[in-house]
């Protein structure tokens, strides 16, 4: 148990940060108030620290497509993950790009309040003030995130993947204090606990059909007996159902309501950090059968022996794809994600909702690289790292985008200040409000995969890594999708650098928080920064991708090929 | 030892060579310490810190000192690194690996690798360029510190950043010890030229230079770019030491013999030839070359007369093993005629036109021409030679006509200039004009006469068996010898000699008229300035005749002359401005290089090769312009059994030529003088010109009448390119517009109205109703989960 916690410091550092936050942002002091997001920051940071110095669950010798096949006995025969390599690195992701989204989010909530506290017309009522609660969310939300990504059982799956969503609900209700946010909270709530009905009746399916809701056991279940028909249906609504939170078609129907009702700063999380999860489970899921699924190959390999096996295992027995019904619906989601995205971007003539879509479009992209697999391990033959490299990509590049926008307001007397979002606002936005313009500028160009910018990078591993899949007409669609998404991207990243502001109409004003200027400012060097470091990202992002056997079927092979073990009594043995 | 001897044991020495594929060893090579990297890297920090420099608007010559600074540590590198290494017996090429590169691997054999590393490879090849290219690059930054003085401020910045970057891309080219980081040099020289050509940019003339210059280096380029992925589709690799060792073993990278490979032996070097072609401003690219003379005056003395045009010789030096696969030496014949006709054809022109720094211009055209036909005529020695010696004395030339420019007001045509030798200040001038004259015509016991001579001479022993026509090649390029002495001298009697007598060229007009601010003085005006805008100008004349594309000096306003030197000088007349102690110091340096250079013929040192050619021969023998493939050794011992080299009129070719190639060279001078010379003994005693004006060479052109005018035109070899290329793309491009507009234009806006449609068809879909979107997500769960299953089962 206690070795279980240790991997979990940077959730109990971010837990104990929450914990502290809450406390802080209530107090009566503005000060100490304030101090709540630089608490929170620090604690992101600890979290940080404590991910990147946080070991894999195992070691590269006993993967079995590392080379050193059998080399080492496996030492734990549960509790280690399918993906080991994967925590680490998504912690890392989420972690920076949450201190990337720290200053972006400054100044959400309680404007108005603290103006009004301000100027002496009201004073301090901890029931109207939102700070405290805004803050506490945001960290719950990455926390429940960071704890997605070590899932190793249905249930903490589960639990992770809620925790992660409900704080997103109440976030983007209070994001601003018009009744356009409140209804987009309670559309996305509604909308959500039907998605989540959804993969939790997958869950129950999976669980009915192997009898566990542990990954590892699951594996070795698929892995012997191959799939029936109970596990299919699970798995699949588990895949539909995980397609609310990376907004994937069906489920991608919330999206621009809800990005376009809450604040832009709100929508630039909403674009990360439920996609971040979806994708996490996801891999999860597609872990315990596999990229090499082939039902019955352990059994086969234990009546040839293992020496045969280990020979064999290097030409791969396994099977060069996911099962065939997982792959086919993956395939489809992933075509009419990145179309619907795209096609219905093109039409918009609100910013925010334009970036909403072609979030949308974006998770499509990713799905590309989830249905190629991990290949031969190399960065460019390996999808599931083009997908976690993908996330830190677009969760960086996303930032800048949003914060463009976010940065930027028209006030009419005491009102709620109002956002820009039309593409008339952003005209000539590189002369006028050049920081804000040229992070839109290059976040956008990025977003569209432009070289050398970090999007670029993210997307050439999605291309090669489905090329040596096979996955020719889907590499098609991506390619011509690509193409669309220039369309909009163009729009956006030369409507405020060629040309001029409509000098008629009133031209926006920076809000009072530099943060989301630097957050813009921060996102934009990053997406140029990053592509520089982009060799060691992608090398880190390729051992992140590494996908090791399930512990039962490499155990047995080792320790005793003759006799093999139920799934069943392996459990009851646990 | 007779020359005779010489010859065959150049020729055997590189069939042993050959044989041993000492320049191709790997085992050979010696490992260079880590600072020889620094030599290039130096002026990569100058470029970097004249940015800052530009970026914090400095206003001061500090960007100047700080180049000349840096470049004099990489000369002081470059010195210690010649001294330590090149001057013992051991000669093997050194190598030094910076960093990595660019490094593909796409599977587990060598062959599925692409390398190329941040390396150098340094031979007595190299070392011979990098010396030079260092040592004039110091002087002439020292002379462009004084030179570009009216542009202190953002423009010298500029100036000395692009000098900088040029230094280190020349290093760059020439230490490489692979092919695309020699390619990385190639178009950074080629980039710094475009940019030093349009410094004044606000001058079309040197704008449409710059671009000329860029877009005929660019088909050039592309040769050079096919040739490195032949190389490397041929021997599966770019750096050198492998190719070398694959050419000695006569073998290519899947161990197939290379000496029947077409690609390998005709078309490799061909493409390879293109690049040095374009480059060094060769027959059929050369027209860019004269119109680069808009840059101001350094540059040309730097990168369009010592360095960056002499690029193209080291690339065929540098790979001349890959010349010699080919058995029948097919491109190098080709090398050795193009040379030949470029040096003779450029001669003609610098016969006829009026404009100093463009026959200087036209003069380094035909000298290259000299060096490659060295090449081709198996002499890489004697081109290695004319390189080094030539970089001096052309520079010399160069900074001299620097300082005329420099000092009246941009004014370059020799018919308006007339004894500059003997006005105040510009004595060293004239005297370095001398030398570097009698230099460039051959005048016997000066560096250009030995240099010269070594071409010269192997041009006439060499076997026609080898070369087919190597003798008419040597005849060419001994008239042409005749015409450089004349053209030489037909400059220096016109305007260093004579009577005193000069007008200003249309810069100081031009301030004169317009620019020069109400109620100063004149002269405290150009002490100021220093004497006008832009004094790479002194060509820009279109305003006076109309025509966009002549910037001959034979169109020349008719204007009278209105200026003597002995006008009142208390009247607003132009004053003639002498060179300060920094143009003089750089002169005057160049000047003694050039005389010494000299001396290196008879040099004697450790190294193998000195019996031939002195040190450049112990420099060039032991590196890979030396070195031939196994093919070439047999021909070479084959051919012409027993080893008779061809005959000069029965006299040993190599003994005759001193004394015939410096008959040429003095018959040439002592018709410059009598057709320029003025009266007196500053023409030779035959000459009668009294004003600088006319001479007695007026009567000639009517002479020769249309010949004269075509040559003077530049055998209106601009106009026929513009008719043959530039105009058939005009109206291919207006085709293509055209289809462009219509037709594909058509399919894109088809093509981007269909996501449009469909997204309008999905548009319903976003109805903002959450029921809608509940029915939504659920009838998509069912549908897709209908759909699998029944597509899978």
């Amino acid at each position: 148990m206690i070795e279980r916690l240790s991997f979990l410091w940077p959730e109990i550092a971010l837990f104990a940060t929450t914990c502290l936050v809450m406390v802080v942002g209530l107090s009566k002091h503005l000060g100490t108030r304030k101090l709540a997001v630089w608490i929170a920051g620090a604690g992101l940071l600890v979290a940080l620290f404590l991910s990147a110095a946080s070991t894999p669950h195992l070691t590269q010798a006993a993967c079995p497509f590392s080379g050193t096949v059998f080399s080492e006995p496996v030492t734990a025969k549960s509790g280690q993950l399918l993906l080991p390599e994967m925590v680490p690195f998504a912690k890392c992701l989420i972690a920076i790009v949450g201190i990337m989204m720290l200053p972006l989010l400054s100044g959400t909530v309680d404007r108005l309040e603290e103006e009004a506290i301000a100027k002496g017309a009201r004073t301090y009522d901890a029931l109207r003030m939102n700070r405290a609660e805004f803050w506490a969310f945001f960290l719950f939300s990455l926390t429940g995130l960071m704890l997605c990504a070590g899932a190793d059982d249905l249930i903490w799956l589960f639990l992770a993947l809620e925790l992660t969503s409900l704080p997103t609900y109440i976030m983007v209700a209070i994001s601003t204090s018009r009744n356009q946010s409140r209804e987009a909270g309670v559309k996305y709530f509604f909308l959500g606990a039907m998605g989540a009905a959804v993969f939790l009746f997958g869950f129950a399916l999976l669980y009915g059909g192997t009898g566990t809701t542990n990954f590892n056991e699951m594996a070795a279940h698929f892995h012997e007996r191959g799939i029936n028909a109970i596990a299919l249906v699970g798995i699949m609504m588990s895949i539909l159902g995980l397609g609310f939170k990376i907004a994937a078609v069906p489920m991608h129907f919330y999206t621009p309501d809800v990005y376009q009702g809450g604040a832009s700063q709100v929508s630039a999380f909403l674009a990360f950090v439920p996609k971040t999860a979806g994708f996490l489970g996801l891999l999860l899921i597609c872990s315990t059968f596999g990229w090499n699924y082939e039902p019955g190959a352990v059994v086969a390999a234990d009546n040839a022996g293992l020496a045969s096996v280990s020979g064999a295992i290097t030409q791969s027995p396994w099977g060069t794809h996911l099962p065939e019904p997982v792959r086919l619906m993956l395939w489809v989601i992933a075509a009419l994600t990145m179309t619907v995205g795209n096609v219905l971007a093109i039409l918009q003539s609100s910013v925010k909702r334009t970036l909403a879509y072609s979030s949308i479009a974006h998770s499509g992209y990713m799905l590309v690289g989830l249905i190629a697999g991990p290949g031969d391990g190399s960065f460019t033959q390996n999808g599931v790292s083009a997908v976690l490299f993908y996330l830190l990509a677009y969760g960086v590049m996303n930032v800048g985008a949003f914060a463009a926008i976010a940065a930027l307001e028209r006030r009419k007397g005491s009102e709620e200040p109002r956002e820009i979002d039309s593409f008339d606002d952003i005209r000539g936005l590189c002369a006028t409000h050049p920081v804000a313009g040229w992070s839109l500028v290059i976040c956008s160009l990025s977003l569209l995969g432009l070289p050398p910018l970090l999007g670029f990078f993210g997307k050439l591993p999605l291309f090669t890594s489905a090329i040596n899949a096979g996955e020719i007409v889907l590499v098609v669609v991506l390619g011509i999708n690509s193409a669309i998404a220039a369309f909009y991207y163009l729009r956006l990243a030369f409507l405020p650098l060629t040309e001029t502001a409509d000098a008629s109409v009133e031209r926006p004003v920076f809000t009072p928080y530099r943060g989301r200027r630097v957050a813009g400012l921060v996102s934009a060097g990053g997406v140029v920064a990053l592509a520089i470091f982009a060799g060691d990202l992608m090398q880190q992002a390729s051992k992140a991708g590494t996908v090791t056997k399930p512990a039962a079927v490499t155990e047995q092979l080792v320790r005793d090929p003759a006799t093999p073990v139920t799934p069943l009594a392996d459990a009851g043995a646990r | 030892m007779t020359h005779h001897l010489t010859m065959l044991e150049t020729l055997t020495s590189l069939a042993v060579a050959a044989g041993e594929g000492h320049a191709g060893g790997a085992g050979a090579m010696r490992e260079a310490p880590q600072w020889v990297l620094a030599i290039a890297l130096l002026p990569f920090a100058a470029f970097l810190l004249n940015g800052v420099c530009a970026a914090l608007k400095v206003r001061n010559q500090f960007p100047a000192w700080l180049t000349i600074g840096t470049l004099a540590t990489s000369f002081g590198l470059t010195l210690y690194l010649f001294l330590n290494y090149f001057t013992g017996a051991d000669r093997a090429p050194m190598h030094v690996h910076g960093f990595e590169w660019i490094h593909f691997q796409w599977g587990a054999t060598e062959a599925q690798t692409f390398i190329s590393n941040f390396a150098f490879y340094i031979d007595g090849l190299t070392c011979l360029w990098i010396l030079f290219v260092t040592g004039l690059a110091t002087l002439i930054a020292l002379y462009s510190s004084e030179y570009m003085n009216h542009d202190v401020g953002l423009g010298y910045c500029r100036f000395f950043a692009a000098f900088s970057l040029f230094v280190f891309s020349m290093l760059v080219l020439v230490m490489a010890d692979n092919l695309l980081l020699m390619f990385l040099g190639w178009e950074g020289v080629g980039l710094c030229s475009y940019l030093l050509i349009g410094y004044f940019y606000k001058k079309p003339a040197a704008v449409a230079a710059a671009k000329k210059a860029f877009i005929i280096n660019r088909i050039g380029d592309l040769g050079l770019l096919m040739a490195i992925f032949s190389a490397y589709g041929i021997f599966g690799t770019v750096e050198y030491s492998k190719i070398f060792a694959m050419v000695a073993a006569n073998a290519d990278g899947a161990g197939n013999l290379l000496s029947v490979n077409t690609w390998a032996g005709i078309v490799l070097p061909l493409l390879l030839t293109a690049g040095a072609f374009g480059k060094s401003a060769q027959l059929f690219f050369y027209v860019w070359l004269p119109d680069a003379m808009e840059g101001p005056t350094p540059v040309s003395a730097l990168i369009h007369a010592a360095t960056m045009v002499t690029a193209g010789v080291f690339l065929i030096a540098r790979l001349y093993p890959v010349y010699t696969i080919d058995p029948a030496l097919t491109i190098l014949t080709l090398v050795a005629w193009c040379g030949a006709i470029t040096a003779f054809w450029a001669a003609t022109i610098e016969m006829a036109i009026f404009d100093i720094k463009r026959v200087m211009g036209y003069s380094t055209i035909s000298q290259l021409g000299f060096m490659f036909a060295g090449l081709g005529l198996l002499s890489p020695t004697g081109a290695a030679f004319h390189t080094f010696t030539h970089a001096f004395f052309k520079a010399t030339l160069f900074l001299g006509v620097g300082a005329v420019m420099h000092g009246f007001g941009g004014q370059l045509d020799l018919r308006r200039l007339s004894g500059v030798a003997w006005m105040r200040g510009f004595g060293l001038v004239g005297i370095a004009m001398l030398i570097g004259s009698i230099n460039l015509s051959g005048v016997p016991f000066t560096a250009g006469f030995f240099s010269k001579d070594m071409i010269l001479a192997q041009g006439f022993t060499t076997p026609s068996t080898m070369i087919g026509g190597a003798q008419i090649v040597a005849w060419i390029l001994l008239i042409t010898a005749g015409m450089t002495a004349y053209y030489t001298f037909r400059t220096f009697f016109r305007v260093y000699t004579g009577p005193k007598e000069f007008n200003p060229g249309d810069d100081a007009e031009l301030l004169d008229l317009g620019r020069h601010p109400k109620g100063t003085n004149l002269e405290q005006w150009h002490k100021e300035h220093g004497h006008g805008h832009g004094h790479g100008h002194g060509h820009d004349h279109s305003h006076d005749h109309g025509h966009a594309h002549d910037h001959g000096a034979g169109s020349v306003a008719d204007r009278r002359l209105q200026t003597r030197i002995d006008f009142d000088p208390t009247t607003e007349e132009f004053d003639p401005h002498p060179p300060g102690w920094a143009m003089k110091a750089a002169i005057l340096a160049c000047m003694l290089c050039s005389i010494l250079a000299a001396g290196l013929y008879f040099m004697k040192t450790a190294g193998p090769g000195a019996e031939h050619g002195g040190w450049v021969g112990s420099m060039i023998h032991p590196s890979s312009a030396h070195f031939a493939s196994p093919e070439f050794g047999k021909t070479a011992t084959h051919m012409g059994q027993p080893h008779e080299p061809a005959a000069f009129f029965g006299q040993d070719a190599h003994k005759l030529m001193y004394y015939v190639s410096a008959g040429v060279g003095l018959i040439g001078i002592l018709i410059a003088a009598f057709l320029h010379g003025p009266k007196g003994w500053q023409g030779l005693f035959i000459g009668n010109r009294v004003i600088a004006e006319k001479s007695r060479a007026d009567g000639l052109i009517n002479l020769f009448g249309p010949i004269t005018k075509v040559a003077r035109n530049k055998w209106y070899v601009d106009e026929i390119y513009d008719a043959i290329i530039v105009k058939p793309l005009h109206v291919l491009s207006h085709i293509f517009h055209l289809i462009d507009q219509y037709i594909v234009d058509g399919i894109v806006n088809l093509c981007g109205a269909i996501p449009r449609w469909i997204g309008k068809a999905l548009r319903p879909t976003q109805s903002g109703e959450i029921h809608g979107y509940a029915i939504g997500m659920a009838g998509g769960v069912a549908v897709l989960l209908v759909l699998v299953f029944v597509l899978t089962s």
